[in-house]
């Protein structure tokens, strides 16, 4: 797998609707930037081999990466793949919408549940949002978030980029559990 | 109450928000770089000190008291994100004003010692601090131009890094950046000064534009 590059993007929100949120909440976000491993290859039927080159790999350098971003154990967790214009949407889903790619972050994060995902082709620059929810307990509403990323060069027309998100803890103000009849309602 | 002769508290300096972002280059064009570098853009969103403030207000007290507060800051995070002092090469600095703010309230806040100073102590450098500064909405992306820390004509260090805040500045707001990287461009191969010809409109006349 030849990366060209790695993003590491740390957000620290310290005042959210006037008032101040301590500890700061902090989310990160590591986007690793790969050449597409089916580009220009036309339709390629059977995805199989490219996803056992680089679904593992992949997994396996941003599930630690992430996590030493944010400092602390992750309370709420997501991913992206964002595909170069070149490319077909089902390549970025190949690379993470399998158990070689999302077990490495749900073994480090202690996590058990799926992993909240975008997937979307898009030029360079393009603007993502991944979405997160908690790691244990995806029906866990203060823990429901999102977190925007843009990569200014990239993905070139043949790279994709794929990168996890990890949240220390819900969001910021998160006031929304507090309201029993509102809970029973989203279960 | 204030007693009399008692100095005004101080107001605290109001960090909305923190966004680091840092890239590592592994290949450019395919190839590793002799000399991996990482580099970093760290953003602080603050209100504008001068917000409602009379036109043509003066700026000083404001600067004083908000601008050692963020270079601490960034610069901490600058740390964080790419090791020691010693190790970072190159530097830059930007601001973003939101639009009830003028681009004066911008400068005000990077383009004194209260802040260039600081952070050039920080990130042990002697340079001039390059920089940016734009009047933008929020969500804004501003390239952060970075020069060596000490020999700021050092060619190989030419380069920049991004930084944007998806949801400042607010109007009112105004962001923050300290820029740095530890090393050179991937792949440096455009000479330096001391290896230049000499050019001038003259030495070339006659040649092909």
């Amino acid at each position: 797998m030849n990366v060209r590059k790695i993003v590491t993007v740390v957000e620290e929100v310290r005042a959210e609707g006037g008032r101040a949120v301590s500890p700061p909440a902090t989310v990160a976000v590591v986007a690793a930037v790969i050449p597409n491993p089916w580009a220009g290859q036309g339709f390629v039927e059977d995805l199989g081999p490219g996803i056992d080159a680089n679904a593992s790999d992949l997994g396996a350098l941003l599930a630690p990466a992430v996590l030493e971003g944010l400092g602390a154990p992750a309370q709420a967790y997501g991913k992206a793949a964002i595909v170069g214009l070149d490319g077909e949407i089902e390549h970025g889903s190949a690379l993470i919408h399998t158990l070689a790619f999302g077990d490495h972050f749900r073994k480090a994060a202690n996590a058990t549940t799926l992993l909240p995902a975008v997937e979307k082709r898009g030029a360079a620059g393009a603007v993502f949002d991944i979405p997160l929810k908690h790691v244990t307990d995806a029906t866990v509403r203060s823990h429901h978030q999102t977190v925007e990323v843009r990569i200014p060069d990239a993905p070139h027309p043949g790279e994709i980029v794929i990168a996890l998100a990890a949240a220390a803890q819900g969001r910021p103000q998160q006031r929304l559990a507090a309201f029993p009849t509102e809970r029973d309602r989203s279960a | 109450m204030q007693e009399m002769g008692d100095a005004p508290p101080v107001p605290p300096v109001r960090v909305r928000k923190l966004v680091t972002y840092r890239d590592e280059i592994v290949t450019e064009a395919g190839v590793a770089p002799d000399r991996p570098a990482r580099r970093a853009s760290v953003a602080a969103v603050v209100e504008n000190p001068w917000s409602g403030a009379a036109p043509l207000a003066d700026l000083g007290e404001e600067q004083e008291r908000v601008g050692p507060v963020l270079a601490g800051l960034l610069c901490d995070r600058l740390v964080h994100a790419l090791g020691p002092a010693h190790g970072i090469e190159a530097f830059g600095k930007a601001a973003i004003v939101g639009t009830a703010g003028e681009i004066e309230h911008a400068g005000a806040l990077i383009h004194t010692p209260y802040f260039g100073n600081l952070v050039r102590e920080a990130l042990q450098g002697e340079s001039i601090i390059c920089f940016a500064d734009a009047r933008a909405e929020a969500g804004e992306p501003l390239v952060v131009p970075l020069w060596h820390k000490t020999h700021a004509a050092t060619r190989s260090h030419y380069q920049t890094i991004g930084a944007r805040i998806p949801d400042a500045p607010r109007a009112d707001e105004i962001v923050v950046i300290a820029a740095a990287s530890t090393g050179p461009r991937p792949h440096p191969r455009i000479g330096d000064r001391r290896t230049d010809p000499v050019v001038t409109a003259e030495t070339l006349e006659g040649s092909p534009s």
